[in-house]
């Protein structure tokens, strides 16, 4: 029984590496097992040829290749399993769906596949395809060897703590001003001066004020702490602080703010 | 009289004058900030702990992962978190649930190292705790109401979160990070405990201008790993830090980062003021078999050729135990805790590494332990009364393949596959040993045919408490390793059982619930073990109350 349906497991993986044409059946399970090896067997993860280890066992399992295909491609979120999209090809995933597919066999039951399916285009941005300004931006935005650095406060693209303002949303006549100034001397409207009964003072993004619990993004420290104020504890809130962004930003030169900028620019008219 | 001061030089000896154990409390990770994981309670002793019956569970509901955590208890109440940054409080003597705090997770984020939490710290009526997406939070121990919450890096960009418990020494929240197998650089870091503000950071991999970053060829500093991703120890009276610092990055493959790769693999110890390094001492230079030197740092005083020394005890994931000076990082002595050990054929007078046997590009090779570790992070535990350190131990191997692998930020960065294979003997298995930790000679040695990986828990009732990957808690006589008493909690050990008193009744808890990487990947070798149940449950026994 088990060599009939082994049979039937390798049948469609033969159909998709004659439909890429060039590469053969082996060919295709061999650049998969190449690049199982180098991505998913490694670590603590789904273990050499899917023996499994902190990651589930796929060895002697039976998916359908739709299901590869889409967890392959995009991830399980809020698990260990990362989206491959911006990194592998759709022939790469193909191949790494037929080399997971021919698994099957290896030990365990095993059943036909789905049909198969054509891969839908990657939607995340191939590297190559980034202006080299905007790339270097992109890097000193987010740059983690720096302590001072404009994601502690800025989240663009899903990386970054949502303090102030979103960059993301800027229009052509913000986008236009000229770059160093408009990162040095962005105008901080949000930043208010905390007055705490305990002599405390510090500048602050207010983010909610409750009835009982105000909360606030404490600025006096980097990276930015969210706390939640018992509103008897506080003092006062100002509206003027001398909180200033120069202040924050001077750790980038002249020429890295340009890049920054020209990031920010790219970010926000996707 | 004389009498009186004859005990106190004893007790002077053998350590007693540090005062490491726990009483009614357990209200650190480790026990104590010295992590010696010793009860000075005695109520359960050998005597009675036949006895011994369960008083109440509280289940969590979250198994995924297991339960990995160390309760703690003060003043009658547990805190114990779980997977995806749970916190409850219960009431020690009755298992009620008091409050309970749900972390708000984003919605996509990526956990390569697991959904687990390993513990919280309680401090000045705060609870601390690192999180999966890499915060640090802050609640109020009255109420599980969020007081503070910082993001220490963002965890889509690093690849890396926090799954340790925090470490508290004045005033200061300590907290490590994941990320030594990522294209990751490492770091520890310091936040105030009232308001959450940045203190200090400690780079595991000293950045341009510092000394040490010539140990790393090129940029490979920026992704080299180093992370702190267990929870290291304190001194107050030397006001010294000790953290274990993990793995390179890449794992197995260490081309592009030729060089000694300070201070990964190393034990440092920081000021605590300033995070400032104070000294270090590094286990294995250029590591390319995955050896984190990230476990716990066990602080303890023993004479030594006659002369009191303030000593640390570190066992390491390659299979030795390291005993360093802790007032200055000199190597006195490392011993084994595996019999199965091939990446070295030794460990020098100097703590030099003797017949370095290294992964190969492209071609298996076999290397014990395996990657699991010649002991997994699961803890030792330091009993002053008998004088014994009490360590688990693994007997297994892999075949290692060693691949270049060119690093992206925050992706995994492994340079490497492995496969577990049965060691030369067909011997695998895991073992429980009570250890002179001068000399490393075992005085007993407790045998399971899979590996153990639930930390040890001592008391002064001369009791070794543990519990076993099929679900069994046990209880054994410190002196002889002799098993006393044992019961079945339904889902494997993978945390850290504690002890404390309530109104003077001693209770002894154990997390149950199996889960983590290492569980996982046992199944590579033991195939059965892919069907243990995880569980999620918190287990708690005492001895019958007097009428």
């Amino acid at each position: 029984m088990m060599k009939v349906w082994a049979g039937l497991v390798i049948l469609p993986a033969l159909l998709l590496a004659e439909q890429q044409g060039s590469l053969g059946t082996s060919a295709v399970v061999a650049r998969g097992d190449q690049l199982f090896a180098q991505g998913c067997a490694v670590g603590y993860c789904h273990g050499t040829a899917g023996a499994a280890a902190r990651s589930p066992r796929l060895r002697g399992r039976v998916f359908e290749r739709d299901y590869l295909v889409k967890v392959i491609r995009d991830g399980i979120p809020n698990t260990a399993m990362p989206a491959w999209g911006d990194r592998l090809t759709d022939d790469d995933i193909n191949a790494l769906v037929a080399y997971i597919q021919s698994l099957a066999t290896v030990s365990g039951e095993g059943a036909a596949p789905a049909e198969s399916a054509s891969v839908a285009p990657a939607v995340a941005v191939k590297e190559s395809e980034l202006a080299p300004e905007v790339r270097q931006g992109r890097e000193l935005f987010y740059d983690a060897q720096r302590a001072q650095r404009c994601s502690n406060c800025h989240r663009l693209q899903g990386i970054g703590t949502a303090v102030s303002a979103d960059l993301g949303k800027l229009n052509k006549q913000q986008l236009g001003a000229e770059a160093v100034a408009a990162v040095r001397n962005a105008r901080a409207r949000r930043v208010r001066e905390v007055v705490l009964k305990s002599g405390d003072r510090f500048a602050a993004v207010v983010i909610e004020r409750g009835p009982i619990v105000t909360r606030i993004y404490d600025l006096k420290s980097t990276p930015p702490v969210l706390r939640h104020l018992d509103n008897g504890e506080i003092q006062g809130i100002q509206a003027q602080s001398a909180w200033r962004h120069a202040r924050v930003v001077q750790g980038y030169t002249a020429d890295e703010l340009r890049a920054v900028w020209a990031f920010v620019g790219w970010a926000a008219q996707r | 009289m004389t009498r009186i001061i004859l005990l106190l030089m004893v007790g002077a000896a053998i350590g007693w004058t540090q005062d490491g154990a726990t009483k009614a409390d357990w209200p650190a990770y480790g026990g104590q900030n010295s992590a010696w994981r010793y009860s000075a309670l005695d109520g359960v002793n050998t005597a009675n702990v036949s006895q011994l019956a369960a008083a109440w569970v509280f289940q969590t509901g979250d198994n995924d992962g297991g339960l990995q955590s160390t309760p703690l208890v003060i003043n009658g109440v547990m805190y114990v978190s779980t997977s995806h940054n749970r916190v409850f409080a219960l009431d020690a003597v009755t298992g009620k649930r008091l409050w309970s705090y749900r972390y708000e997770l984003p919605k996509t984020f990526t956990t390569f190292y697991g959904p687990w939490n390993r513990g919280v710290a309680v401090a000045e009526g705060r609870v601390l705790m690192g999180t999966l997406d890499n915060h640090v939070v802050a609640l109020d121990a009255r109420t599980g109401r969020e007081m503070w919450k910082v993001n220490v890096e963002d965890a889509n960009q690093c690849g890396c979160n926090i799954t340790a418990a925090p470490l508290i020494a004045r005033g200061k929240v300590i907290v490590g990070v994941t990320g030594g197998d990522s294209a990751h650089r490492g770091y520890l870091n310091a936040f105030d405990l009232q308001t959450g503000r940045h203190l200090w950071r400690f780079w595991t991999i000293p950045g341009p201008g510092e000394k040490g970053h010539d140990t790393w060829a090129g940029d490979s500093w920026k992704f080299g790993g180093g992370s702190t991703w267990m929870t290291g120890s304190f001194d107050e009276s030397l006001g010294m830090v000790y953290w274990a610092v993990g793995n390179p990055a890449a794992d197995f493959y260490g081309g592009n980062r030729k060089g000694d790769n300070l201070y990964t693999d190393s034990m440092v110890a920081l000021d605590v003021e300033t995070g400032k390094l104070k000294w270090h001492f590094q286990q294995v230079p250029h590591d390319v078999w995955d050896w984190d030197a990230a476990y716990e740092a066990v602080l303890v005083d023993l004479p030594v050729n006659g002369q009191m020394r303030k000593l640390l005890i570190n066992v390491s994931k390659g299979g030795y135990t390291y005993v360093l000076d802790r007032t200055n990082g000199e190597f006195l002595t490392a011993w084994p805790v595996a019999k199965n050990i091939n990446w070295i054929s030794g460990v020098g007078p100097k703590g030099e590494l003797l017949g370095r046997n290294e992964p190969v590009v492209g071609k298996p090779k076999l290397i014990c332990p395996s990657i699991g570790g010649g002991r997994s992070w699961n803890h030792g535990a330091w009993s002053p009364k008998s004088g014994l350190f009490f360590t688990t131990g693994i007997e297994w191997c892999q075949e290692v393949v060693s691949q270049p692998e060119t690093p992206v930020e925050g992706k995994t960065y492994f340079g490497g596959t492995f496969k577990l294979v049965s060691t030369p003997d067909g011997k695998s298995g895991g073992h429980l040993a009570a250890y002179n930790p001068l000399t490393g000679k075992p005085v007993w040695r407790y045998e399971y045919k899979y590996p153990l990986l639930a930390s040890v828990l001592a008391t002064a009732g001369d009791l070794i408490f543990t519990g076993d990957a099929e679900g069994e808690f046990f209880a054994l006589d410190a002196r002889t390793g002799r098993k006393l008493w044992s019961f079945n909690t339904g889902s494997g050990h993978r945390g850290s059982s504690i002890t404390y008193a309530v109104n003077g009744r001693q209770y002894v808890a154990t997390p149950s619930g199996w889960g983590s990487a290492v569980a996982g990947l046992m199944q590579q070798y033991w195939p059965e073990t892919e069907q243990f149940p995880n569980g999620s449950a918190v287990f708690v026994f005492a001895l019958p109350e007097r009428k």
